[in-house]
């Protein structure tokens, strides 16, 4: 297993001031093993990608991160806390944001309201509060609208503060969940899969734009991807998974160049990894 | 699966509660019940025992309610909530054809050939009717948020309350039994004429049906949709015609139970389906949905619990007896939804 | 043709604005249809000819319409519960009964043991018994109710939709058997039984002011009418804010919802404790208009009944659920009866037309769902998004990629 150079990652070390520490990961589905003893970390600041055929674990993995299963083994420790096993909302406003593969936005509410859905932890009005408009409240909620418009202007679509999401083009919906995962004031952003439907201006475009959103919101960023362009230009570090298992890890021209990484991505005559 | 995805994850203290406190007290409760069990037993054996033969005439009057429920879930995740009321008017239709029309109500050969006679043609009105309704209230909202067709069973049900009124008046109707009253003592043990004659009619039901499913290909039909319903399209399987087989039987089971409730009892009520169709649920989950053979036990054994509870020394009573059954069933729900012989199933984003 | 869809996508009017302009505009329809009902049945109408009087007493008593309002509070509780959250409760007339029952409770003679009597502001002080002023019992009701609420829910509001369908509905059969077993629990009479708790305290606009009879159905209205308002307006503005907001999150996309940081079961006991709450003070009005309160009023029925104004009005949308409450609960006590006299009188025949309610009703809901399941009164965004038409995933892109020359 290669290992890496930046900030080491290896199972069980945990690097000073990482952003998000995964150790030994382990997730079972009944009798099936989708991801085994997957350690891995965020560097603070850092853009990471996670790569790998389909049905590596990759997206196992991404809902361990953010809580929506329990790993069966292992620790997650979100900048100095554990957050393992804690519920999904918990881990959210502790500041672990993610976009989804196919999109999730809530349809039937404004761009702005969808942005603001991810403010709800960050508000502390109460019932009584909100009922009588108390001055606290009001001005509250004035200050999330304008937040959320930044968020939306930050993301370039800000003209769309007040459509529907649904009626949103495909494009400027990929970039209102970004809004909308924003709205945690994260300090880690998972994405997955975010250029899929994209064309390559808009995949370069994107790159840019992560590199933005990691100097300009200080968050440390990991991807899901399969475009390989992107991934090479993107990252700092790749991580490959196959079959639940971390198979590499190292920078885009390490893992280029790695036969075993290739080996996977152009399948064996065996059978293939059929948890995701 | 009943619980939401996001539970498969929560927060620790929750997690706690559930993984060591909550089948503790499951445990509490099991113990807790056979001691009330056997503190009858000993008191009252011979109480005990009829009270547990009534309590198994019953069960299997539930079960074949409970497999309708359990049958249609077991497809389309879908609870009909119109179901129970379709047991209603099985009894109903029963009791106007068979006494009505074919005039038997006395215990001669021919007002059993009757009895069988319109035992057959109440499943099949039942089993069309459910087709009916399938087709023109269901169907078109297969895909629709599980909000719709829950509000549609509803409505359903309140149609056949509708019917069923109309047909039987808004009070209680009783009617002359072709099954003799009395049964075979053994001491001061009686096995009612009546109990023989359900399981008579169930068990061989039973034994159909599990016929059906497992060896016919309609029964491979149902359960490839059961399991993926796209999937089974795409390997040619007619999943209309097979949700509406599926129907079928489960109202034509749900017409026996309405002939043999008829036969029981002697009553009909317009309101019986409601009462009767959620114990008839309870059961089906108790027994794990979607299993047959559970929709059978759960049916079996809530059937024994509602007769401890109405008729041993040490009971609720009467009056209670629908409230604990209800009780049981949120109790259940809450705790183990997968019920008795269900696996827990954590469903993969 | 892309061209065409990014011309043919308007924005829409800016959200909030338009909330806020139809929002005042309802709230002025109604506030002026209220008023003008009381100025019409307090003065007017007894000075009309009386085949006038007749036909509106046969068609719109006062007594109907005050009952109607009763159904209305139910159902605004209702709908935050089945149409902001999206959590189909079976079983709500378990608050209306929870809040009656609390009422005969500290507002009658009926807990006798307090020799003395316990009363605050009471028209009957001094009697044995709790007697509180009515607006307190109100509170207490719905206090109460929420706490109720918050109890069933804790440990059921975890399950899918139709598990939960069906524990609120064992909820709603339970409770009612309680009320109605309840003349001994152990020894205590808790209940009353079937015999119920009447009469109730008169109750008064003001403390220490002068009680209402059972004829001053013209104050009654009032009060009924801003106790509604009052459930409308907590309604609107919680919808409004963040719990708002969570609620709609939660309808459309539960996961999403809990992954932005929502958190589900908190939220969701919110919606159901307000719901009870509101279903509480529905329980103590209902109470009163009827001045008793007995285990056969709470029937399965009634949860359908209120789904059914809920769902016939517009899920989510309020107006529209007081419009479609309005309407049933007339049809349901009124129209259908008299509908039905004026039928028979004409044709000669003896249709028992109140008996054919259930039908109506359940098929409402049957046709509801299969041909306009958003009901009458959409809330503006279901219109608003419905009036696009579907784009595919790949439709989208192309019409993005318009623009992406710049």
């Amino acid at each position: 297993m290669t290992d890496t150079s930046v900030a080491g990652a290896s199972a069980g070390a945990r690097g000073a001031g990482d952003a998000l520490t995964a150790t030994g990961v382990t997730v079972r589905f009944g009798g099936l093993i989708a991801v085994r003893d997957v350690s891995f970390s965020i560097p603070q600041g850092g853009i990471v990608s996670l790569i790998g055929p389909n049905g590596a674990g990759k997206t196992t993995f991404f809902n361990v991160l953010t809580g929506l299963y329990k790993p069966h083994k292992g620790r997650v420790v979100l900048g100095d806390t554990d957050v393992t096993g804690r519920s999904p909302h918990t881990i959210a406003s502790m500041g672990m944001a993610r976009t989804f593969q196919n999109i999730r936005l809530f349809g039937l509410m404004t761009a702005t309201e969808n942005v603001m859905v991810a403010m709800h932890s960050h508000m502390r009005s109460g019932l009584l509060g909100t009922i009588f408009r108390m001055p606290g409240q009001r001005h509250e909620e004035h200050a999330s609208r304008e937040f959320a418009h930044e968020l939306l202007d930050f993301v370039g679509i800000g003209g769309t503060a007040d459509q529907y999401a649904r009626n949103l083009s495909y494009g400027d919906q990929r970039r209102l969940e970004v809004a909308r995962a924003l709205a945690l004031k994260p300090s880690v952003l998972l994405l997955d899969e975010p250029t899929a439907g994209m064309n390559p201006q808009e995949s370069a475009r994107f790159v840019d734009f992560v590199h933005r959103v990691r100097d300009e919101k200080q968050v440390s960023v990991l991807l899901i991807e399969h475009d390989m362009s992107v991934v090479m230009r993107v990252s700092e570090r790749i991580t490959v998974l196959d079959q639940g298992e971390k198979i590499a890890e190292g920078g885009p021209d390490e893992i280029r160049s790695n036969p075993r990484v290739v080996e996977a991505y152009l399948g064996r005559t065996g059978t293939e990894g059929s948890a995701r | 699966m009943a619980t939401t995805l996001v539970e498969s994850a929560e927060d620790r203290p929750a997690r706690l509660r559930r993984e060591r406190v909550e089948p503790a007290l499951g445990l509490a409760l099991l113990a807790g019940l056979g001691v009330w069990l056997v503190v009858n037993l000993l008191h009252a054996p011979t109480q005990f025992a009829n009270v547990a033969l009534a309590g198994l005439r019953t069960g299997a009057i539930y079960a074949l309610i409970a497999l309708g429920y359990t049958l249609v879930y077991g497809i389309i995740e879908l609870i009909n909530f119109a179901h129970g009321d379709l047991f209603m008017l099985g009894s109903v239709f029963s009791s106007i054809i068979l006494v009505n029309w074919f005039g038997a109500g006395t215990n001669t050969a021919l007002d059993w050939a009757k009895m069988i006679v319109v035992l057959l043609l109440v499943m099949a009105l039942c089993a069309g009717i459910n087709i009916i309704v399938e087709r023109f209230a269901y169907r078109r909202l297969r895909r629709a948020p599980k909000l719709a067709p829950l509000i549609t069973a509803v409505g359903v049900s309140f149609i056949f309350q509708w019917f069923g009124q109309k047909l039987n008046g808004s009070a209680q109707k009783n009617w002359p039994k072709v099954i003799p009253e009395g049964g075979i003592r053994f001491g001061s043990i009686q096995l009612d004429y009546s109990t023989i004659v359900v399981l008579l009619v169930t068990i061989p039901l039973l034994l159909v049906l599990t016929g059906i499913v497992q060896r016919t290909r309609q029964g491979k039909a149902m359960r490839a949709t059961a399991q993926d319903q796209d999937a089974a399209r795409l390997m040619g399987i007619n999943v209309d015609r097979t949700i509406a087989f599926t129907f079928a039987l489960g109202g034509a089971m749900a017409g026996a139970a309405g002939l043999l409730y008829l036969e029981t009892y002697g009553t009909t009520r317009y309101d019986a389906g409601f009462q009767l169709g959620l114990i008839a649920f309870t059961a089906a989950v108790l027994g794990g949905i979607g299993n047959l053979t559970g929709a059978v036990t759960g049916g079996v054994l809530i059937g024994l619990i509602q007769g401890f509870n109405d008729g041993l020394p040490y009971g609720f009573g009467q009056k209670w007896s629908q409230s604990v059954v209800f009780a049981l069933l949120i109790l259940l729900m809450v705790f183990k939804p997968e019920g008795i012989l269900g696996k827990p199933s954590v469903e993969k984003v | 043709m892309a061209t065409e869809l990014a011309q043919g996508r308007q924005p829409a009017p800016n959200a909030a604005d338009l909330g806020g302009h139809h929002q005042r505009r309802w709230v002025l329809v109604f506030a002026v249809l209220a008023l003008a009902v009381y100025l019409f049945y307090r003065f007017l109408l007894p000075n009309l000819p009386d085949s006038t009087q007749t036909t509106f007493q046969g068609w719109l008593p006062l007594l109907s319409v005050n009952e109607a309002l009763v159904w209305v509070i139910a159902a605004v509780g209702l709908n935050i519960v089945v149409g902001y959250a999206g959590l189909l409760d079976l079983g709500f007339v378990a608050f209306w009964a929870i809040g009656g029952y609390t009422a005969g409770w500290i507002m009658s003679s009926f807990f006798y043991q307090v020799k003395n009597g316990f009363s605050i502001f009471s028209t009957a002080s001094g009697q044995p018994g709790i007697h509180l002023n009515w607006w307190l019992v109100l509170l207490v009701a719905g206090l109460f109710c929420a706490f109720c609420g918050i109890i069933i829910g804790a440990p059921t509001l975890r399950l899918k939709s139709d598990y939960l369908a069906l524990v609120t509905l064992g909820f709603g059969e339970i409770i009612p058997q309680v009320f109605k077993n309840g003349e001994s629990v152990f020894g205590f009479n808790l209940t009353n039984g079937v015999k119920g708790i009447a009469p109730l305290d008169e109750i008064t606009v003001v403390p220490g002011g002068k009680s209402l009879g059972p004829f001053d159905l013209e104050t009654k209205y009032l009060l009924f009418v801003g106790i509604a308002a009052f459930c409308v307006f907590v309604s609107l503005r919680i919808r409004e804010g963040r719990l708002g907001r969570a609620w709609l999150a939660i309808r459309e996309d539960e996961l999403a919802a809990s992954m932005m940081g929502v958190p589900l079961m908190r939220s969701k006991l919110a919606a159901y404790a307000v719901g009870a709450f509101m279903g509480g003070l529905a329980g103590v009005v209902y109470a009163v208009h009827v001045n008793s309160v007995f285990s056969d009023q709470f029937s399965f029925s009634i949860s359908i009944i209120l789904l059914a104004m809920v769902v016939l009005g517009g899920m989510g949308n309020v107006w529209g659920v007081i419009v479609g409450a309005l309407l049933l609960a007339w049809f349901n006590s009124t129209g259908l009866p008299q509908f039905g006299d004026w039928f028979n009188g004409q044709f000669n025949t003896e249709v028992n037309f109140p008996s054919y309610n259930f039908l109506i009703f359940g098929s409402l809901l049957v046709l509801m769902m299969l041909f306009r399941r958003e009901g009458f009164f959409p809330e503006t965004r279901t219109r608003q998004v419905l009036q696009e038409p579907e784009r595919t995933g790949l439709e989208s892109v192309g019409a993005d990629l318009e623009g992406v020359t710049s």
